[in-house]
């Protein structure tokens, strides 16, 4: 911890005395302070708006259920909330926790404080029962209307095939559509005004303008929307639940899953994290391997986006060019790991294996191949006037209210604010890299167009210096930990014959601590909040996603527009639906 | 039904043949059955319903774009409403939530309607036995062809779309409902494991992928 870490925690002491219940170390050296429930509402709004240089943003929310946990940090707790706030003005996070030891947890909610809380507490709710009072709507949001138990709690199954087999009879069909019913009362929206009554229209979640599985239902008044409810977790894969269960490493598969455009990106921060807990120090050609893989995907999501947000627009054309250059990448994809979508290619302490010989030449004819289509691309569709009269000045929203609603990635940078986690907080050697944050000023769908276009141009310029400047070396660290383990040392002796077998049947022990780590990823910040009660498996793995925000902040940044407007905006928020609902 | 269409680059001026009564008859006059006429239209243009679950619908949307272009199996004519499509693909994981959609939409096609599954999510709940997850769209709907993969490469897919053309084309289903026997006779369609399972066995060796 640093000093002016340090600082704050003083400060915090001095200002709330007896509620500051302990400062916690953790792996990530984040400053993680447990404060009693009582205050915690005070503690938050101080640190949000009273202090200087505030936390502005709530970047997360979660739970734990400490119930089977070995290694307790506070005794008495029964869950666990916490809270992540990220400050700009001092690039730093805050870890705030609060032990709850009912049996029945209730906490303050905070969304009078941040309202992007709501979602947030909602999840809690569902995932772990945990009350929130005076949630102005304190509903299911991930898991169906009829589901009986709160998934995250240690006591819940996580197999299907534990529960009996799944079922749809006539009945339980009639039972489910009904709840899928939109009730306007229930959501605090009246049917009617002074004069217009209005119409509620159900977009999804089967539509093809939602791109993927979503559900908005839209109040509106004649052409213009009054009021969207997303309604999400059709797309709930149990991501979280599922990392209780595997290994560290068996688990690298389902992070490729969680967005699924982005591929190796997300193996980053896990595999980052966990070497976080374990102390890994990753070779260099290992750093570099990956930050190339990884710009490669960037722009293959992006490259996704572009085709079919134009063709959300109503240009047929665009998405068959992209998604061409799309295979291109994808074949030099394939040939360095042998998968397209998602190739598992990380590894805890290195990735799989080492370049094929010959990757240079694919890589080189990439980057002579495509910045010519960038150029095509511009006058067809970022010049073209029709697509600028459907995105200019649609969907607007300002710095500080991206903030407020915990929006990063392409989306903040379009509103003129130049924050890139590559530049602010490096990982693995950006800092090493020359390339530019490029941002643009009016937020609106047409900016964050612009903005993603010129990412393209800079993930290739940092897949040149990749290219130029690829260093010698292993592939992977000799960290005991590493996995798989290294073979050469197997044969030496007994132990490390023993040592070998059990790190590649059961897998690395990781020591128990806690961290999180996040990517600047292809939709905005992705992180893996990761705690090992020192075993073979997380204790509880948290996913914070950057589409989940964004999707809460699409009612924000639509009303008053039209159901056209609407789609410009799902569009150019670039989303998907696994990387909301997990 | 015989019939076959000529390559792009045949010389038209070559004439083959004699000429004769019988040739030209031949060349002009399809004999045929409805009911194979009527099978064949359906195999050649099957409209698929443009709808997706998850990672594997990328997938999907790969094949119908430039690389791939299934269009060249006539299915390409993306239908938006499950009222105007032949074939539902269940591309991605079924989810708990979802199910009941997909159920509903499913009962909103008209006969006849084929169901591809694709991807291990979609065919057994592939890696994700985990609660919120259906293992397998067959649990509560009936499936023609099963594409494994996670995701299906598009070419797996295609391939998928030509076994259920396939089936589609030998399948009986009866023109008349007052004449004739009822119901449907769907052709055996044995499990392309089996049926390549042979030269599969003959490989030996695998590429290493230390060259790209
Ligand atoms: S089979 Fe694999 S690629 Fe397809 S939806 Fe399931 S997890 Fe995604």
């Amino acid at each position: 911890m640093t000093t002016t870490d340090n600082d704050i925690i003083s400060e915090l002491k001095n200002k709330f005395g007896e509620a500051i219940l302990m400062v916690q170390p953790t792996r990530d050296e984040f400053p993680t302070v447990w404060v009693d429930a009582a205050h915690i509402a005070e503690v938050l709004k101080y640190l949000k708006n009273e202090i200087s240089k505030p936390y502005k943003m709530l970047y997360d929310l979660t739970a734990i259920d400490e119930q089977a946990k070995v290694h307790k940090v506070h005794p008495g707790s029964k869950f666990t909330i916490v809270y992540l706030l990220l400050s700009f003005d001092r690039n730093n996070f805050i870890r705030i926790k609060v032990p709850l030891s009912s049996d029945k947890p209730s906490v303050t909610s905070i969304t009078k404080i941040w309202p992007a809380a709501n979602w947030y507490e909602r999840e809690v709710y569902d995932m772990f029962g945990v009350n929130f009072e005076g949630h102005p709507h304190l509903r299911r949001i991930l898991m169906p209307g009829t589901w009986k138990g709160h998934p995250l709690q240690k006591c819940h199954p996580a197999r299907a095939t534990e529960m009996g087999p799944f079922q749809l009879p006539e009945d339980k069909q009639d039972e489910e559509q009904d709840m899928l019913k939109f009730k306007p009362e229930e959501w605090g929206l009246s049917k009617s005004n002074d004069d217009e009554e209005f119409m509620f229209l159900n977009l999804g979640p089967q539509h093809p303008g939602t791109h993927g599985v979503l559900r908005l239902v839209l109040q509106l008044d004649g052409e213009s929307i009054v009021n969207v409810v997303p309604d999400i977790g059709f797309h709930h894969r149990g991501a979280e639940k599922m990392g209780e269960r595997q290994s560290w490493h068996t688990y690298i598969p389902y992070t490729d899953r969680v967005e699924y455009l982005g591929g190796v990106m997300n193996n980053f921060p896990y595999v980052m994290c966990v070497e976080k807990l374990a102390g890994i120090q990753i070779p260099d050609r290992a750093k570099v391997i990956r930050i190339m893989m990884s710009e490669l995907f960037r722009i293959s999501s992006h490259l996704v986006w572009y085709g079919t947000f134009a063709q959300d627009l109503g240009m047929m054309t665009p998405v068959f060019l992209t998604f061409y250059d799309r295979e291109k990448l994808f074949g030099i994809v394939e040939a360095i790991t042998g998968d397209r979508m998602h190739p598992n290619w990380f590894r805890i302490g290195g990735v799989a294996q080492d370049l094929p010989n010959g990757w240079e030449k694919m890589v080189k004819d990439f980057l002579d191949y495509f910045p010519k289509r960038l150029k095509e691309y511009d006058k067809m569709v970022m010049r073209n006037n029709i697509f600028k009269a459907r995105t200019v000045g649609i969907g607007v929203y300002t710095t500080e209210e991206a903030i407020e609603w915990g929006v990063t990635g392409a989306g903040l940078r379009a509103t003129g604010f130049e924050w890139d986690f590559r530049k602010k907080q490096p990982y693995s050697g950006y800092e090493q890299f020359e390339f530019d944050i490029p941002t643009a000023q009016n937020g609106d769908c047409y900016d964050r167009a612009l903005v993603r276009v010129e990412e393209m141009r800079q993930s290739l310029r940092i897949i040149q210096q990749c290219l130029d400047n690829m260093p010698e070396g292993p592939y992977k660290s000799d960290h005991p930990a590493t996995t798989p383990p290294i073979k050469k040392y197997t044969m030496i002796h007994i132990e490390t014959l023993i040592n070998h077998f059990l790190n590649v049947t059961w897998g690395p022990v990781i020591p128990a601590g806690e961290a999180f780590v996040g990517v600047e990823a292809t939709k905005g910040h992705n992180g893996y909040y990761l705690t090992s009660d020192g075993s073979t498996g997380s204790y509880r793995t948290r996913i914070r996603t950057p589409s989940f925000p964004h999707m809460q902040f699409v009612p924000e940044i639509s009303r008053g527009y039209t159901i056209p407007d609407l789609l410009a905006i799902l569009g150019s928020v670039d989303y998907v639906l696994s990387d909301v609902d997990r | 039904m015989k019939w076959w269409t000529t390559k792009a680059n045949d010389p038209t001026t070559v004439i083959k043949g004699n000429s004769s009564f019988e040739e030209t008859v031949q060349q002009s006059v399809v004999l045929t059955t409805m009911e194979s006429m009527v099978a064949w239209g359906r195999k050649n243009s099957i409209w698929p319903f443009n709808f997706g679950l998850s990672c594997c619908y990328v997938e999907m949307a790969t094949s119908i774009t430039s690389k791939y272009d299934v269009a060249r199996f006539g299915a390409e004519v993306i239908r938006g409403t499950p009222r105007e499509a032949d074939m539902m693909i269940v591309a991605g994981t079924v989810f708990i939530k979802m199910a009941p959609i997909i159920k509903r939409l499913y009962e909103q096609m008209m006969a006849p309607r084929w169901i591809i599954a694709m991807g291990a999510c979609a065919s057994s709940g592939g890696m994700y036995d985990i609660y919120s997850v259906v293992q397998g769209v067959d649990k509560f709907m009936p499936v023609d062809v099963y594409v494994p993969g996670c995701p299906p490469r598009p070419d797996a897919f295609l391939e998928g779309i030509v076994l259920l053309r396939d089936k589609v084309g030998k399948e009986k289903r009866p023109l008349n409902w007052v004449i004739g026997p009822q119901g449907i006779v769907r052709p055996d369609m044995p499990a392309q494991r089996d049926l390549k399972r042979a030269e599969r066995m003959k490989m030996t060796e695998i590429r290493p992928p230390d060259e790209v």
